[in-house]
């Protein structure tokens, strides 16, 4: 009963823990704007792990999310500032790119029966490239020099850069950025869809046993290629924000986005025990991570070490998950 | 098939347009062997090639190698050490006169390039140190990078502010641009660290952002930062205006960009200057001493380019929007004196 409580709450109460350790030691720490950076910092990331987790749910895995969020980020860069497009036309560009790799990697998964790690591993690559063709491997700015010698004059719009940089009051004035109203909203509908809705229990059910799921007669190959549209949409979402953060298009090949994602998603699965892909947990573990890395920084501890307790805390939520789920199934 | 056409069609027209740019020149006689004659054959063997720095080095090194009229191979290794050597065994057998390598690492590149200088080809070495008296080293100041960006802010700031410093250990340039900041830092007892942080994690604008947030929220007494590379400094740039700091803090840093160019130019920025070397001038340099080593010049061991200043008045004042304004209204930018013998052609003159 004990254990069984341990290891139910401990995630949270780790968490909690570590908010009061950093409370006492960083000065500053605990403030309501401190609280909305975390969430900021984890915006991007966040988003991108709610949409791997629908991958994971269907039992498949999605590598590409990292240069999904890049190829975004450079192609509503492209839009407005060659182009000279609008915002609207920018995200529109930005979401359509999500749909298609989606629909590509499940298409290949699913009927050209490539493993998923495969599939997205040469999805990764391939869009890493394709996001420098047009540009020819430069970053994109505004009064950049085009390959063939003109100028691109267009600018980066409010609207759009207002995804990234828009607070909204509450109790205190600009207080919310825009960016982390989008990741609480993806990650209520998201958890909602999953848990709540036929489409989601289905999707858990592929992933739990496939074959069973085909016999009952449910279309699985359906469920699986959705499952990557949705990571597809999720990470182009991503690198909306990280654009109207950055407010340029830089060349970067989004690693360390999906190993953060990942990292959040699978320590999602030792919140409350769950011992599975869910969107609550993928939340509180971005969240996790973001309270590490805020709470780290401020104590100036140097990057490789922060590296060093993201890979412990993933390394001990995997222990978590897989020590229960062995006990769970008896 | 079409593509080897395409690539043969475009080899033949460049090797033409080299003819007749020879033929057009009438100075090209008075240059000494072997460039009195169109036909000198060199290599760029590059270890980095992605990003604009990289990409403006490239446009330097085709520039100069064109108004010398000599023909110009790149041999792209995109990070993979081994394969940088073996390319330059390739460069050998191609029969080219004079060999660029471009970064890489000391290990693997010693051995090659001490190879290539047997086989009687003349070498020069770029951001890489290959050990060999032999073979000039071309560098980018980056000490006097940071000395620039650190004169300025002590002439802004005076000598007495509490800073913010960025630096990632390990990467060969950034340490030697914190050499110069621990030498400041001991000069001036008023000036003191009070954090430093910094990442590498791509894209590191972002990361660094949310660092630099983090610092400032655990230091609010911080006034000036030192990002001394332009990524880092975007990072602590998006942080302050995050934090509605820019009127408060003021950024200097290293390297520069179109786009570093527009955020230093926004109302209020905190990013107040940047010490910078032109990467397309270290690209002419670099051919300009294998010009000389092949001409039976001597360009020196190590072959500096300097770099420039670049402030904020500076950009608003002179209307200095891109790269290509930066070169044509600061001049020194565009060009430096170095490697530049009477019969050099400058790839800059119009």
């Amino acid at each position: 009963m004990m254990r069984d409580h341990a290891i139910r709450y401990g995630f949270i109460v780790l968490l909690v823990g570590l908010i009061a350790y950093f409370a006492i030691a960083a000065d500053g720490f605990v403030s309501p704007q401190s609280a909305v950076f975390i969430f900021q910092s984890v915006a991007i990331t966040g988003v991108l792990a709610l949409g791997v987790t629908a991958t994971l749910v269907v039992g498949g895995f999605d590598l590409s999310i990292g240069s999904v969020a890049t190829s975004a980020m450079m192609a509503a860069s492209y839009a407005m500032v060659v182009l000279e497009q609008n915002a609207v036309v920018a995200v529109i560009a930005c979401l359509v790119i999500g749909v298609l790799v989606g629909l590509i990697n499940g298409w290949l998964i699913v009927y050209m029966r490539v493993p998923d790690l495969l599939a997205t591993l040469g999805m990764m690559f391939l869009l890493l490239g394709l996001q420098r063709i047009p540009t020819e491997g430069r970053s994109i700015a505004t009064g950049m020099t085009m390959p063939d010698g003109s100028v691109a004059n267009g600018k980066f719009s409010e609207a759009f850069l207002a995804l990234g940089r828009h607070r909204i009051d509450f109790f205190i004035p600009n207080l919310i950025p825009v960016s982390v109203v989008v990741l609480v909203v993806l990650a209520v509908l998201i958890w909602f869809f999953l848990e709540y809705t036929r489409f989601g229990r289905m999707m858990y059910a592929v992933g739990s046993n496939e074959r069973a799921a085909e016999l009952a007669g449910a279309p699985v190959k359906a469920y699986k290629i959705w499952a990557y549209v949705i990571s597809g949409v999720f990470a182009s979402i991503g690198g909306i924000l990280l654009a109207a953060r950055l407010g340029r298009g830089d060349i970067a090949s989004g690693n360390n986005l999906l190993l953060d994602a990942v990292a959040a998603a699978l320590i999602g699965y030792a919140v409350l025990g769950a011992a599975k892909p869910n969107a609550f947990g993928t939340a509180v573990g971005a969240v996790f991570v973001g309270v590490l890395l805020q709470g780290l920084t401020m104590m100036n501890a140097p990057y490789y070490t922060q590296d060093f307790v993201k890979g412990a805390v993933l390394v001990v939520a995997l222990v978590f998950t897989f020590a229960l789920s062995g006990r769970g199934r008896k | 098939m079409s593509i080897t056409r395409r690539l043969l069609g475009k080899a033949a027209l460049g090797l033409a347009g080299a003819a007749l740019l020879m033929q057009g020149t009438a100075l090209a006689a008075e240059r000494p062997a072997p460039f009195d004659k169109p036909g000198v054959k060199i290599a760029l063997v590059r270890y980095l090639s992605t990003g604009d720095f990289f990409q403006a080095y490239l446009s330097g090194v085709e520039a100069q190698a064109k108004a010398l009229g000599v023909d110009l191979r790149v041999l792209d290794s995109r990070q993979d050490a081994a394969l940088q050597a073996d390319m330059v065994d390739q460069a050998i057998a191609l029969g080219v006169q004079g060999i660029i390598i471009q970064h890489g690492l000391t290990e693997s590149m010693k051995d090659a390039a001490q190879r290539a200088v047997d086989a009687g080809i003349k070498v020069v070495a770029f951001d890489v140190n290959v050990e060999n008296p032999k073979i000039p080293q071309i560098e980018q100041s980056d000490r006097d990078l940071a000395r620039l960006a650190l004169e300025q802010a002590v002439k802004d700031n005076g000598d007495s502010w509490k800073a913010g410093y960025v630096y990632v250990a390990g990467i060969a340039p950034l340490d030697r641009r914190n050499e110069t900041w621990v030498d400041v830092k001991k000069k001036n007892a008023g000036i003191s660290e009070v954090a430093m942080f910094g990442t590498l994690d791509n894209p590191i604008a972002n990361s660094v952002a949310n660092q630099a947030r983090s610092v400032l929220q655990a230091h609010p007494d911080i006034n000036v930062m030192f990002a001394p590379y332009d990524e880092f400094a975007k990072g602590v740039k998006i942080a302050v205006d995050e934090a509605g700091l820019n009127k408060k803090i003021k950024i200097y840093s290293a390297d520069i960009s179109t786009s570093d160019i527009s955020a230093m130019r926004e109302p209020d920025s905190a990013w107040a200057a940047t010490a910078a070397t032109n990467p397309a001038v270290v690209g002419q340099v670099s051919v300009r001493a294998l010009a000389q080593l092949l001409a039976g010049e001597d360009p020196g061991h190590n072959v500096i380019v300097p770099p420039t200043l670049i402030t904020q008045k500076e950009l608003v004042d002179k209307d200095i929007k891109n790269m290509e304004d930066l070169s044509a209204k600061l001049p020194q930018f565009a060009h430096a004196d170095v490697a530049m013998p009477a019969w050099m052609p400058n790839p800059n003159a119009k």
